[in-house]
């Protein structure tokens, strides 16, 4: 998928919407590459296990650069159905690959309707540009 | 050249010894104020014993590697990195609320104070740097101490870390640890600090009001000396034992 594609947490999570084969709406959930540039190094992620009910705006895990530990949000309410358990290995290569291979978690989406609160690429774009400054 | 930091008010504590529990709980009551009320604030403390601090994510059980500082209390930041000795050395906390420019970049923020911290002890006629090198491959397992890792940002003199820095980041909102080593413990025997490396010995009042001085200019800070409120230490009391204290929280 490319950052286009994507909503925004203005904490810089990304969420790529899908419909499952139930019809059911399911976020795949990562840090953008924006975040992980000025995290640089990474040593250490904590993710929450399958079936944990996250809420849109809450801490949803951890993710510990070279002595910097940040808590990482969820984007939208619902149920963590699947863990990219694989990236715990690879942190180094995170940040070469943060929209697909670097995903987070998926979440079974429980209220579409705060999708809507979410910021779209331009909007996230126009976020970043101000943070630099 | 980095532009200077806006002109900021920031809250000022220079709290007396306390105990490990209470330190951290103390950090993360000012942490979750700045997220409400959106201020800076600045604190120098100590501790009321020689007390190990783990990084966030560090195994309680490393510490059976470390035999001299076996009989310290410990407590768990809140903050990332090694495991420090709280005994001779001097401990700042620095939260910077969401949105200012010091907050958005981790280096920026470890810099600023740690060039602040340089030119405080270049009045002491301690020349130090900054660790810049960025090319050597950090090692698969980390040293357990602090002062042992080397990571860019940290505080060099002679050649050795005497100071260092961690953040927690929270809602945009950052708390920055940091210690500076004033001199050897007999709980962390292999690391030199100041004292060694000065031949002369710098305490910890001194240190925190040249720097503190020289903070005010660095970081376009105006002090606004502050205790904490009675709210605030109930709050910091109640986290300390049901948090901080708890093993809960500790051994993992």
């Amino acid at each position: 998928m490319t950052p286009e594609q994507l909503l925004y947490t203005k904490s810089h999570e990304w969420a790529y919407v899908q419909d499952d084969p139930s019809g059911a709406k399911i976020a795949t959930v990562g840090l953008s590459a924006f975040a992980l540039e000025l995290l640089t190094d990474l040593v250490y992620v904590d993710l929450p296990e399958v079936g944990r009910r996250v809420s849109a705006g809450e801490p949803l895990g951890e993710i510990e650069s070279v002595k910097a530990v940040s808590d990482l949000y969820s984007p939208v309410d619902g149920e963590v159905v699947e863990v990219n358990t694989a990236l715990a290995d690879n942190l180094a290569g995170l940040a070469d690959d943060p929209y697909d291979a670097g995903w987070f978690v998926k979440i079974r989406i429980a209220d579409e309707s705060l999708l809507a609160g979410l910021l779209d690429y331009a909007a996230y774009q126009k976020q970043c540009a101000e943070e630099e400054h | 050249m980095p532009t200077k930091p806006p002109s900021t008010a920031c809250r000022l504590l220079l709290d007396p010894p306390g105990g490990g529990a209470w330190n951290m709980a103390v950090d993360e009551v000012l942490l979750e104020r700045s997220v409400e009320d959106n201020r800076c604030c600045w604190r120098m403390y100590r501790w009321r014993e020689p007390t190990l601090s783990l990084g966030y994510f560090q195994p309680h059980g490393d510490r059976r590697d470390h035999a001299h500082s076996m009989n310290c209390p410990t407590v768990r930041r809140l903050t990332g990195g090694g495991a420090i000795v709280h005994d001779i050395e001097l401990t700042y906390s620095l939260v910077v609320p969401a949105g200012h420019p010091l907050a958005v970049q981790r280096n920026r923020l470890y810099e600023t104070v740690h060039n602040s911290l340089i030119e405080t002890l270049a009045e002491f006629g301690v020349a130090a740097t900054l660790y810049r090198n960025c090319r050597q491959r950090r090692p698969s397992v980390e040293p357990f101490l602090c002062f042992q890792r080397r990571a860019p940002g940290d505080m060099l003199a002679g050649g050795i870390k005497i100071a260092g820095s961690a953040q927690r980041r929270r809602r945009g909102v950052v708390l920055q640890h940091g210690s500076i080593l004033l001199g050897r413990s007999e709980a962390a025997p292999e690391l030199d600090g100041l004292a060694e490396i000065a031949q002369n010995s710098i305490t910890a009042e001194v240190m925190s009001e040249a720097w503190t001085a020289v903070l005010a200019e660095d970081l376009s800070f105006t002090w606004h000396e502050e205790p904490l409120s009675e709210h605030e230490r109930r709050l910091a009391s109640e986290l300390a034992q049901e948090k901080y204290a708890s093993a809960g929280w500790t051994v993992i």
